[in-house]
């Protein structure tokens, strides 16, 4: 099964045939889950409205960084609009806009190619060391298939981007060490690519510190004077563009990504995302931990298994308000090397000490990770074949979700045809024709008045070829830190500059509801995505009064 | 660097993050009165880094 497998007897041939039935298996649950991805990510691709909310902020940052302008600016005057985020991901959509116009799409697809470049990375790390080319694969594969990346991995979203470019970087100082030393040469050309993938991979998402951090301690645990020389270096880049950024922008770089980052911590929500993603990723978290510790003291550590500890102790900040899921990402990417690499130097032991223990590595290996597949289990059941795939794992075809309605009054739960073992998700459903025409019907009663619509989702200003206007969790972020003014924004309500108001979670400051709450009211509920938008239109105020 | 060096690299990491973990208190930095469960957690865990140190102490000279 490994790349200089001798050959084996009949009986031996005869013996892995279970294992080698059940290597077939695992490959064909994983590449199960990644056709159930690649189908997801392809409606996604075709919904031309927001999906989670601030994909059309991540848009409209894209359109301005095409149009040569900064998305970091001022909150206090119209459009009121200003991004929290680090420019790399828009940077490299930015040519897709620039041919195609501002598309959802454009970003979906350089997040999901970012994945699959994550996952290739991951295989070709396991095949460097282990050698075989299954294990391989399903490790690459593994990652795909957390519902996590599979819920976030085709979003217009920059998470995804920044967890490519940490896999890479990781992967880039282990490679270069490793040559190192064997040869004894320098590698500053490969330790420079890997500052420059760093260095990227902070500039798509403030997050990957935790990596950046990983990757100088095992530079420090190796050689510590140039750990702390090349650290000097980075950091001296880094502030270098920081305070570029800074000055381009007059101060509003810091303001917005920074500053509006400084979000309160919610315990409770990180404890349960930690039990989420150790319950659902459970089979590769304690092989890496396992695999991780067998290093800490029997080996030297590598860059993977410092990169997996910092990823998951960086996993509670996904307790801060606004963060969730995704945080767990490159503690998956970590889990997934260091499973595969662990799996196969088992596999590699195993076979020097036998054929019958051979035998049963070769059995336990793809019988776990089958058992990890289960665990993972999500499929959209409006499809025929999934259904029958979720009813025969004893999985049922729909789950009775209640819409999300924050503008409007309660309704009772519905069968939703997506099954996923994380429970119920806001996230993962692929969206429908239906879904498509409400963003459509949204648009149209936006377009029956003149102006912008003062909107929770950018999508449909974006749509109508109107003004983006606010980012309302950003402006929260802000209004919670006192950093922002919001007296041109409340006077425009007050005075009905807006035709229409959309609400969809209510994310705007209590100030602004409150106006929006004078000023306007409900003429019309849309449902898109699981959610209702409540459409609102200025109050009569001479009748009101 | 050695496993020794590590374990001692640890042990103070462990001992700093205590330090900061229970001035919180005697700065009145906290939402509770006394040591609040976030800093039970915290301490928890710089506990577990400390052990972990303890137990690298004994590998010497190995390389980490």
């Amino acid at each position: 099964m490994s790349a200089h497998t001798p050959p084996r007897r009949a009986w031996q041939t005869a013996v892995l045939t279970l294992p080698r039935l059940l290597i077939a298996l695992a490959l064909l649950a994983f590449i199960g889950y990644f056709i159930v991805y690649a189908i997801y990510a392809v409606r996604l691709f075709q919904f031309p409205f927001d999906y989670d909310q601030g994909e059309g902020f991540e848009l409209m940052d894209t359109l301005l960084f095409s149009q040569g302008q900064w998305p970091y600016r001022s909150n206090a005057s119209y459009p009121f609009y200003s991004s929290n985020y680090p420019p790399i991901f828009h940077l490299a959509v930015a040519p897709l806009v620039w041919l195609f116009g501002p598309h959802y799409w454009t970003g979906r697809l350089v997040s999901f190619l970012g994945t699959l470049v994550t996952a290739v990375a991951i295989g070709y790390a396991v095949q460097h060391v282990g050698k075989r080319w299954w294990l391989s694969t399903l490790s690459g594969l593994a990652f795909l298939a957390s519902n996590y990346i599979y819920h976030v991995g085709p979003l217009f979203r920059q998470h995804m981007f920044m967890v490519m470019f940490e896999t890479l970087a990781v992967i880039g100082v282990t490679l270069a060490i490793e040559r190192e030393e064997e040869s004894g040469k320098r590698q500053t050309g490969r330790l420079l690519l890997v500052m420059a993938l760093l260095l990227l991979a902070g500039y798509t998402k403030q997050l990957a510190y935790a990596t950046v951090a990983a990757v100088f301690i095992f530079l420090f645990l190796r050689r510590p004077l140039r750990a702390v020389l090349w650290a000097v270096g980075f950091a001296a880049v880094t502030a270098l563009i920081f305070f570029w950024i800074n000055w381009a922008t007059d101060g509003m770089w810091l303001l917005n990504t920074v500053t509006a980052n400084l979000n309160p911590f919610v315990p409770g929500q990180a404890v349960g995302l930690f039990r989420q993603w150790f319950g659902l990723h459970v089979v590769i978290t304690v092989a890496a931990l396992a695999y991780a510790l067998y290093q800490l003291y029997f080996e030297r550590l590598s860059a993977y298994s410092i990169w997996l500890v910092l990823a998951v102790v960086n996993g509670v900040t996904a307790g801060k308000w606004g963060a969730g899921e995704s945080y767990f990402a490159t503690a998956i990417a970590a889990s997934c090397v260091l499973t595969g690499i662990a799996f196969g130097r088992l596999l590699n032991g195993a076979e020097k000490r036998g054929f019958m223990r051979y035998a049963a590595g070769l059995t336990l290996v793809p019988l776990l990770l089958l058992f990890q597949a289960d665990r993972l289990f999500h499929a959209p059941t409006d499809i025929p074949a999934f259904a029958t795939v979720a009813r025969t794992l004893g999985w049922p075809t729909a789950v009775m979700i209640a819409p999300q309605t924050s503008c409007s009054a309660p309704q009772p739960a519905r069968p939703v045809p997506y099954v996923d073992s994380a429970g119920v998700s806001l996230l993962g459903r692929p969206p429908t024709p239906a879904d498509t025409a409400a963003g459509i019907a949204i648009s149209e009663l936006i377009a029956q008045g003149e102006t912008a619509a003062f909107s929770e989702d950018a999508g449909f200003n974006l749509y109508l070829g109107r003004d983006v206007v606010t980012n309302p969790t950003q402006l929260l972020n802000l209004y919670n830190n006192n950093a922002v003014d919001l007296d041109e924004m409340l006077s425009m309500l007050d005075r009905q500059a807006f035709d229409t108001v959309v609400l969809r979670a209510q994310f705007y400051p209590p100030p602004v509801l409150d106006v929006i709450g004078q000023r306007y009211e409900t003429t019309d509920l849309v449902e898109m995505n699981n959610f209702v938008y409540c459409i609102m239109r200025p109050r009569d105020l001479a009748r009101s009064d | 660097m050695t496993k020794r060096q590590l374990g001692l690299a640890l042990i103070a990491l462990a001992l700093w993050a205590s330090v900061g973990i229970l001035a919180v208190d005697v700065l009145d930095a906290g939402q509770f009165q006394g040591i609040g469960p976030a800093q039970q957690s915290a301490l928890a865990i710089a506990g577990g880094v400390l052990l972990l140190g303890v137990s690298l102490l004994p590998l010497g000279e190995r390389p980490a």
